[in-house]
C-alpha cells in the first residue's frame, strides 16, 4: 500500500512580495502538480519551512538600521512561516504568507521577486480544530500572531456558516499590524481592535475585550471556543481566562525551530501530564504548534 | 563506457552500500525522516540517543543559530529503553541501513543495561557509545574527557555488546582527543566517531543572557567542520590507522566535498547531522556526488581514498 503524502520537500514560484508598510511584508508562493495537492490540505494554524539560506540580501543602505549590524550572518536553518491563506485555483495551490523583518533570514526574504523559485517543506504541524457542537469561536489575534489566526477567520466564515466568529485584533500601535484587521477576510465579521497605545481602535489589551466580552454576553460554555495566536503574555492570559471559565481553547505558539518535523528536539513546549505535577516537553513542531489551553505550562 | 564504481565499504567488519551514515540527534528514530528522504538509500544510521529511563530534557531555549553554525542544549530527550523497543524497533527493522543505536547514561551500569538489553536483537548492527554529550552533567563524573574513565565505559559496553560493533563518539572539548582514541580502543571499541559537537555559548546582548537556558550547548554545522577534519586527521594517524581501527567521521558535514575531504582525512565512513535539518534529503545527493568524484578520479574502491591526503 502506497503510503498517503501529507508534507514533503518542494519548490513554489514566487507570485507577488509586497511591503505593506514598515517592516510588514506579503508573500505569496504557487505550487503545481504533486505539491499543490499536498499544500491544498493545508490547515490554519501549521506551518512550512522556507529555505532562505541562499536568498540574496538588500542593499546595505536599506536595511532598516537596528538589523544591519547582524545582516550579514550566514545563516543555515529554515524559517518557519505559518500560512495566512491557502487556496488551490484549478490544480495551483497559492499559499500567502505574512512576515516582518526581524533578521537576516527575513531580511533576505524581501528580495525574492516574482517568478523566483523558494524551497519549503510542509505543511507541518497540527493546525485548529473545529470540535463539534461549537456555536461562537472568538478568535484573538496579536501582533504578528494574526497571519493564522486570518487564515482561520477565513475558513470559518466559509465552512462552518453555523459558527458566529467574533475576531480580537490587538498590537502595540497603528502601524504595528502585519494586515489591516477589518480586512480579515472579504466577509464581515465582528472584529474588535485593541491597541496599547490606543493610536487605533480601542486602547488596551485584547485580553481585556475577550473577558469584557465573554461576561457581557454570558456564552453557554460548551457552545463557545476560543482560538489565539500572538505574543506568549498574551498567550497566558488567554489560557487564563478559558480555563478559569471551562472554555475550550486552542492556541498557537511560536519556538525556535532548526528542523521542523521533530528530529532536532529544539522547540520544547513544556506541557502538564493529566492533571499531576508532573511535566513533559512536547514538541512545537509536531505536537503543535497548536496546543490546548489546559496543557501548556506557561 | 563508464568503468562500475563502487562505494561500498567495509566498516567494522560490515558491508556498507556507500559511507554516508545520518548521525545521531539528528534523523529522530527514522521514521520523521521518511516524508522527506528514501532511508534505504543510506549506508547507516544512528538513532537519537537512547537512555535507560526516559529523559525530559533541558528547558527552552534548547537552540540557537550562530554564524555558519548553531548550538543545541537538548540534554538528551529521549523516550527511554522500554519505548525504544516498542514503538521504534519495529520501525528499524524494516531499514536496509546499518543500524547503530546511540546510547547515553549517568553511571556505566546504565549503558550496559540498554545495551545487554538490546544486544540480541537482530535488526541492530551496532551501538555509538555517547560519552560525549556536552548538555548533560554526570554527576561528578565526565565520562567522555578522562582516559582512564573511558576505557573503562568502554570495555564494560564492549562485553554487553555481544557480537555487536561498539563504536566510541569522541568530544573535541579535550586536551588531546588521541589520547581519549587510544582509550577507547585500548578498552576495546571497534570503531570511533568523531566529532562530537563542540561546547560553545551564544549570548544575547540585548538581555545580557546566555541564549540557550542551559548557558552553553554544542555546536554543529560547517562551523566546525575544518577542526572536525583535522582531529579526524590527528586520530587517524597517531593512533587508529595502526591499530586498524575504522572511523565514522562527522562535523558539519553537508554537502559531497566535505564527506570527501573527511575520506581523505582517514575516516571510512561520513555521518550528516545538522545538515539534515535544512535538508533532510542530503545524505543522499551526497552519496551521488561521492560515486562522481570516484568517477572522476579513477578510483574503483572507495577503500583507496581512505587516509590517502598526502
Amino acid at each position: 500500500m502506497k503510503k498517503k503524502i501529507n508534507k514533503g520537500l518542494f519548490s513554489a514560484k514566487v507570485r507577488g512580495n509586497i511591503n505593506t508598510g514598515r517592516c510588514f511584508y506579503r508573500i505569496e508562493m504557487e505550487l503545481a502538480g504533486v505539491p499543490a495537492k499536498v499544500f491544498a490540505q493545508a490547515q490554519p494554524g501549521q506551518f512550512a519551512q522556507i529555505d532562505l539560506s541562499t536568498t540574496a540580501l538588500p542593499p546595505q543602505d536599506s536595511i532598516a538600521h537596528k538589523l544591519r549590524d547582524s545582516s550579514g550572518r550566514n545563516i543555515i536553518l529554515r524559517r518557519p512561516f505559518s500560512f495566512a491563506n491557502v487556496q488551490s485555483k484549478g490544480d495551483k495551490t497559492i499559499i500567502q504568507i505574512l512576515y516582518c523583518t526581524v533578521g537576516p533570514a527575513s531580511l533576505r526574504m524581501t528580495t525574492l521577486k516574482t517568478g523566483d523559485t523558494v524551497n519549503l517543506i510542509g505543511p507541518l504541524g497540527n493546525g485548529f480544530v473545529i470540535p463539534e457542537g461549537k456555536k461562537i469561536a472568538l478568535l484573538a489575534a496579536g501582533g504578528m500572531g494574526s497571519p493564522p489566526v486570518q487564515f482561520l477567520a477565513n475558513r470559518l466564515v466559509k465552512k462552518n456558516p453555523e459558527i458566529k466568529v467574533v475576531l480580537f485584533a490587538g498590537a502595540k500601535s497603528k502601524n504595528e499590524f502585519p494586515s489591516e484587521p477589518e480586512k480579515f477576510t472579504s466577509h464581515k465579521i465582528e472584529t474588535i481592535i485593541t491597541t496599547n497605545d490606543g493610536s487605533f481602535g480601542l486602547k488596551g489589551l485584547v485580553t481585556e475585550q475577550l473577558e469584557k466580552w465573554i461576561e457581557a454576553n454570558e456564552p453557554k460554555e460548551q457552545q463557545l471556543i476560543i482560538y489565539a495566536c500572538g505574543p506568549e503574555a498574551m498567550l497566558a492570559r488567554v489560557a487564563e481566562i478559558a480555563n478559569s471559565e471551562r472554555i475550550d481553547c486552542q492556541i498557537s505558539l511560536e519556538r525556535r525551530m532548526a528542523c521542523g518535523f521533530s528530529v532536532c528536539q529544539g522547540c520544547a513546549v513544556e506541557c502538564k501530564v493529566g492533571s499531576s505535577e508532573e511535566t513533559i516537553y512536547k514538541m512545537c513542531c509536531a505536537d503543535g504548534p497548536v496546543f490546548d489551553s489546559r496543557e501548556i505550562v506557561f | 563506457m563508464e568503468k562500475k564504481v563502487d562505494i561500498v565499504i567495509k566498516f567494522a567488519g560490515l558491508k556498507l552500500a556507500n559511507p554516508v551514515f545520518l548521525a545521531s540527534g539528528t534523523c529522530g528514530y527514522a521514521d520523521e525522516m521518511a516524508d522527506f528522504t528514501d532511508l534505504n538509500s543510506l549506508g547507516g544510521f544512528i538513532t537519537k540517543s537512547i537512555t535507560l529511563k526516559p529523559r525530559k530534557g533541558n528547558p527552552n531555549p534548547r537552540i540557537i543559530e550562530t554564524d555558519s553554525g548553531m548550538l543545541n542544549a537538548i540534554g538528551l530527550a529521549n523516550i527511554g529503553l522500554e519505548r525504544f523497543i516498542k514503538e521504534k524497533l519495529p520501525i528499524l527493522k524494516k531499514m536496509r541501513p546499518a543500524i547503530f543505536v546511540n546510547v547515553a547514561g549517568e553511571i556505566i551500569k546504565d549503558y550496559t543495561e540498554v545495551i545487554g538489553t538490546l544486544s540480541t536483537e537482530k535488526a541492530i548492527a551496532g551501538f555509538e557509545l555517547n560519552i560525549s554529550c556536552p548538555n548533560v552533567k554526570m554527576g561528578s563524573i565526565c565520562f567522555g574527557t578522562e582516559p582512564a574513565v573511558v576505557e573503562e565505559v568502554t570495555a564494560a559496553a564492549k562485553k554487553a555488546s555481544g557480537k555487536k560493533i561498539l563504536m566510541v563518539k569522541l568530544t573535541p572539548s579535550v586536551t588531546d582527543v588521541s589520547t581519549i582514541a587510544r582509550a577507547a580502543i585500548d578498552g576495546g571499541a571497534d570503531a570511533l566517531s568523531l566529532i562530537n559537537t563542540f561546547t560553545a555559548m551564544v549570548i544575547d546582548i540585548e538581555t545580557a543572557r546566555p541564549a540557550l537556558a542551559n548557558r552553553t550547548g554544542g555546536l554543529s554545522g560547517p562551523a566546525i567542520k575544518p577542526i572536525a577534519v583535522y582531529l579526524v586527521n590527528k586520530v587517524f594517524r597517531e593512533v587508529a590507522q595502526k591499530a586498524n581501527i575504522p572511523i565514522l567521521g562527522l562535523g558539519g558535514i553537508r554537502t559531497a566535498s566535505d564527506a570527501i575531504e573527511f575520506i581523505l582525512a582517514g575516516a571510512t565512513a561520513v555521518a550528516v547531522g545538522t545538515a539534515n535539518f535544512s535538508d533532510p534529503n542530503c545524505a543522499e545527493k551526497i552519496t551521488g556526488g561521492i560515486r562522481e568524484y570516484c568517477v572522476r578520479k579513477k578510483i574503483r574502491n572507495l577503500k583507496e581514498l581512505v587516509g590517502s591526503v598526502k
